[in-house]
């Protein structure tokens, strides 16, 4: 079968010298709930900017669902759905709107976009601030309508970029609910970086391990941890923690 | 223009509608100009250099000018309040050419600066300003106003788009603001005594654009100046419409 998120040999420096990604390889099923997990300044929100069009790689490919962005990047971002690290909301605009001009931009008549908005707004549990303004929302509500745009257009790639950070464990929990039905029931490919390891645990089906620009190990979760413990009994957490001081030297990043 | 461009543009105009905040300030900024010049010195209008038209007129161009700096068109408002809030991002996510994200708000804030500019228009008949040709140098007007806002709009954008520090717009009216003194702004050529300061309006585009607007209202300058000043004004519009579009491809995320 083959691979919804194809990377090969990603390369990308920042001016200042920075060494973001150093030549990173990955295949991601369709379908697959996957992690992507790292230290702090791994690399990790860069290729998810790539990933996504909003960084320039140096040198390297990807295709995401068969699309190359250099060939046709507006197709590219029609299948993908992007919830990243800030609130990137309209501080003034009420969240049905937000909703209902995000779907008008992906090609959505007006009633189909107001329908669409409806539904994200009740899966979301958003009814009570539908008419208020993105900046009277709380920070868990504004991280839900956030998720929602990303979801409004039905991505089949959805990549998430530290999605529950500011959330409260029942909205955090809600959030999984909805992301966990998307990916088995609609077959959404889920691209997830977390510092949640426990979530990545839970819901992530396979995971990939970026140090300092470069893949450690990709494979599947339960796979990483009986590498790193053989006697099975450690969590990710614990496994992670106990692989990356065994890599010290490779942690200490600048 | 697709269906994008119309949603986008309709939302910068509606976001400027319910924001009105930039806009009013330019023209608050206008009206000042016009008043408190007209106040303080207008009585030098009876003078020959000012032909038929009187202070009043004279003075006019320099609200219409600083129309554009102090509003939404000098400050690019929509574009900035998106890259300050992030939502620019989102956008930039969309399907939607990233071409159009960036020309869609400078047409918004060009549309708010032209409304504006009919306004100052009308406000300066009923103050009992003359325009020679009639409807043609109101269109006149119009036109230098336009091309004066998309020229600010394009470099403002241009700049925020390359830096990706929405708070860098201001670099623009920082430039263009002194040239607004550095010109035949208060006084007619003819009135001016300082060498270096006539032989620097000459080389200040800023001279042309306010001749040029004399020569619509009371053709107090020859006509000349208001050919060169569209000359200008077109070729700088265009460079800057294409400064803001080159940094569109180059947007700091």
């Amino acid at each position: 079968m083959a691979a919804e998120i194809q990377i090969a040999n990603l390369v990308k420096a920042y001016a200042n010298g920075t060494k973001a990604l150093k030549g990173v390889n990955l295949e991601i099923e369709k379908g697959q709930c996957f992690a992507l997990l790292g230290p702090n300044g791994a690399g990790k929100s860069t290729m998810v900017g790539i990933l996504t069009t909003l960084v320039e790689t140096d040198a390297g490919s990807f295709s995401i669902a068969g699309i190359q962005p250099q060939k046709d990047a507006a197709s590219l971002q029609k299948v993908i759905g992007v919830a990243s690290q800030e609130n990137e909301l309209d501080p003034v605009e009420t969240a049905e709107n937000l909703l209902v001009f995000q779907g008008r931009l992906f090609g959505m008549d007006k009633a189909l976009a107001r329908k669409r908005a409806s539904e994200l707004i009740h899966t979301f549990r958003l009814s009570d601030e539908r008419e208020k303004k993105a900046e009277c929302l709380s920070g868990g509500n504004k991280r839900r309508l956030h998720c929602a745009l990303a979801l409004m257009h039905r991505p089949r790639v959805l990549f998430l970029d530290e999605p529950t950070v500011g959330m409260d464990p029942h909205a955090r929990a809600k959030f999984w609910e909805v992301i966990t039905q998307l990916n088995r029931e609609q077959g959404v490919t889920v691209f997830l970086t977390t510092q949640y390891l426990e979530e990545a645990e839970k819901h992530a089906s396979s995971m990939a391990l970026l140090i300092n620009g470069q893949i450690k190990y990709a494979g599947s979760i339960s796979c990483f941890k009986n590498l790193v413990n053989p006697a099975g009994s450690l969590s990710l957490d614990e496994s992670y923690l106990a692989f990356a001081d065994s890599m010290k030297a490779d942690l200490s990043i600048s | 223009m697709n269906a994008n461009g119309i949603i986008l543009i309709h939302r910068g105009v509606t976001k400027l509608v319910k924001q009105p905040t930039a806009p009013l300030t330019g023209f608050a900024m206008s009206m000042f100009f016009l008043i408190v010049y007209n106040a303080g010195i207008g009585g030098i209008g009876s003078m020959d250099a000012f032909g038929s038209g009187g202070y009043l007129a004279f003075v006019f161009p320099i609200a219409i000018i600083s129309l554009a700096i102090g509003s939404s068109a000098g400050a690019i408002q929509t574009l900035q309040s998106d890259m300050q809030s992030g939502y620019f991002k989102r956008l930039y996510l969309s399907p939607a050419p990233r071409w159009l994200l960036v020309v869609s708000p400078m047409f918004a804030d060009t549309l708010s600066s032209l409304f504006f500019t009919l306004l100052l228009i009308g406000i300066a008949a009923l103050f009992g300003v003359g325009f020679q040709f009639g409807w043609l140098s109101v269109l006149g007007v119009m036109l230098l106003s336009l091309l004066w806002s998309l020229t600010l709009c394009g470099f403002s954008a241009g700049i925020m788009l390359r830096t990706g520090k929405h708070q860098r717009a201001a670099i623009v009216t920082n430039i263009v603001f002194p040239l607004l003194f550095l010109s035949t702004t208060f006084l007619p050529r003819e009135l001016i005594t300082a060498q270096w300061l006539l032989a620097v309006s000459w080389a200040n585009p800023v001279t042309y654009l306010l001749e040029g607007s004399r020569y619509l209202l009371a053709g107090t300058s020859d006509a000349h100046f208001f050919y060169v000043a569209i000359l200008i004004f077109v070729t700088t519009s265009l460079v800057s419409l294409a400064y803001a579009l080159l940094g569109a491809s180059k947007i700091k995320a």
